[in-house]
């Protein structure tokens, strides 16, 4: 790949005496959607996490548009990339209004306008600038990924990380959510990186994927080739297997 | 049914909104259950949760529970003292929860707290025998060591690890009638698979009822023999679980067409369009 947007190298993350992610590396082309899929504890999310800074003990490389990650400010990575947690319910401040989580993170960047800009942003995510009034106990588990999706787009980032973006929610709403996802790619050029466990959301989602078990990447595989059973390791195949009853 | 062994007619659940007013959650559900799976489906809120634990008699004191029929097998459960239908919760009704991470007691180790159900059940029992069984039901459970499970605490047991305790607690004491109400969804789809085996094989060699409380449409129908399907706390369909290609209602059917798949198409999916008709089907 020629000038991937994130590039990953020999990434071990370990915490105290266990290695929790082994020696993985890949690549991700701009505009592209890269799925990390895998059991829990397989280390995928531990990626994402290494990646926005939240694990301290790694060793390896991470580029994000050619820039090692550690070496940039906090700040200007944080207009780069942003992350989607997986728990609506747990990533919302309680007693901060709407409208106020999502202009946040332009305030602290000293942008102008963070107010009306969140408004905007509520326009697109499809929830309406009314919803910038209410705090997130007045909002269902969908409506709050959406608020978490605008907060993480209020910086433009490029590169959006999302952990498990729809398991907590219903299947009505996952559909929803992942339209969304979708439009907002394509509209504002985005690339993204799904952590997920859900395989049929990732060949959805994804034009590419890589496979995790206990730590490390057992195979990297296209979307055709996902749905072709062009499939090397007997992990991936059992894990396609068990996704497909 | 004659015979049954769970039995609700005309369910009726209600929680005091802050106007002074109730909020009907579970609207006049009606089924009764035979030594089954029966899976009960429906999306966050549709009630399906609230009608289990109105069996089990679990819920908060500030519910209004009404109905025309609750019994279990002929025990009129809206007539049972508080103290009867604790028994009955102790011995004859089971239920395992969602979250291993959040149901079980995280300063007891995993053995305790599978002994301490032993007990409750057998006060005589000696603690060398509880563990005994304790010992016995994790590995009918398929756990490889249950010597060293049963020492460890909840924080150090994984996910499906966990939900297999719940579980082992619940069936230790035998129960004729287990309410899982999502025992699955924290897990991922290998271990899914090995805990619903699991379930499966306890309920068939034990002759249990079983209600299986889900949101996940494909996964009730390949593991249970009927389907309730709920939409804003009313049943607006039953199936037979081989025939959920054949729903007939178009909330069942726009469930199913909103799951993405490993070899669906990547247009938008679609989704579900609300009709305020599914409101009063019944």
């Amino acid at each position: 790949m020629t000038n991937p947007i994130l590039s990953v190298k020999d990434l071990s993350v370990r915490f105290g005496a266990a290695t929790v992610v082994d020696d993985v590396s890949f690549a991700v082309a701009p505009g592209e959607s890269f799925g990390l899929v895998g059991e829990s504890g397989s280390g995928k999310s531990t990626i994402l996490r290494t990646i926005m800074g939240l694990n301290q003990d790694w060793s390896g490389e991470i580029l994000v548009d050619g820039q090692p990650a550690a070496s940039d400010s906090r700040r200007k990575f944080a207009r780069r990339v942003q992350m989607v947690f997986q728990d609506p319910y747990a990533s919302l401040h309680p007693r901060h209004l709407i409208g106020k989580a999502i202009a946040e993170p332009m305030r602290i960047h000293g942008m102008d306008n963070a107010d009306a800009r969140a408004l905007d942003l509520l326009d697109l995510i499809g929830l309406g600038r009314n919803f910038a009034y209410r705090y997130p106990h007045e909002l269902s588990g969908g409506q709050r990924q959406r608020v978490a999706i605008a907060r993480a787009l209020s910086l433009s980032p490029k590169l959006l990380l999302l952990d498990e973006p729809t398991s907590a929610l219903d299947v009505s709403v996952q559909a929803e959510i992942l339209n969304l996802l979708n439009t907002l790619r394509k509209e504002l050029n985005l690339t993204f990186v799904i952590v997920s466990h859900n395989l049929a959301v990732v060949s959805y989602m994804c034009d590419r994927l890589m496979v995790m078990q206990n730590a490390r990447m057992v195979e990297n595989v296209t979307r055709a080739q996902l749905r072709n059973g062009e499939l090397k390791a007997d992990y991936t195949r059992d894990f396609v297997a068990a996704s497909r009853l | 049914m004659t015979g049954a062994l769970a039995e609700i007619r005309n369910l009726r659940i209600a929680f005091p909104t802050e106007n002074g007013g109730w909020h009907q959650a579970v609207r006049g559900v009606s089924f009764s259950l035979g030594r089954e799976k029966l899976g009960i489906v429906g999306e966050s809120g549709s009630g399906k949760s609230l009608s289990g634990r109105a069996l089990l008699g679990v819920l908060p004191d500030y519910a209004r529970v009404e109905a025309d029929v609750l019994s279990f097998d002929g025990i009129d459960l809206l007539r049972a003292s508080r103290g009867e239908r604790r028994k009955l919760r102790g011995s004859r009704l089971g239920m395992v929860l969602q979250d291993p991470k959040f149901s079980l007691n995280p300063v007891m180790t995993a053995g305790a707290q599978i002994m301490e159900a032993v007990r409750i059940g057998n006060r005589r029992i000696s603690s060398a025998e509880a563990k005994k069984a304790t010992l016995a039901i994790l590995e009918s459970l398929h756990i490889r060591d249950p010597e060293l499970v049963f020492d460890r605490y909840p924080h150090e047991l994984s996910g499906g690890m966990g939900q297999r305790i719940m579980i082992a607690m619940m069936v230790v004491r035998e129960p004729d009638l287990l309410i899982a109400d999502e025992p699955t969804s924290a897990l991922d789809v290998t271990v899914q698979m090995q805990v619903l085996s699991i379930l499966d094989e306890l309920v068939t060699r034990r002759q249990m009822g079983l209600i299986f409380i889900s949101h996940d449409l494909q996964l009730v129908s390949r593991f249970c023999d009927r389907i309730i399907v709920m939409y804003a706390g009313q049943i607006v369909e039953t199936l037979n679980a081989k025939e959920l290609g054949a729903a007939q209602h178009p909330y069942t059917k726009g469930l199913l067409a909103c799951l993405p798949t490993i070899d669906g198409p990547l247009s938008p999916l679609p989704t579900l369009q609300r009709d305020a008709a599914w409101m009063d089907t019944l």
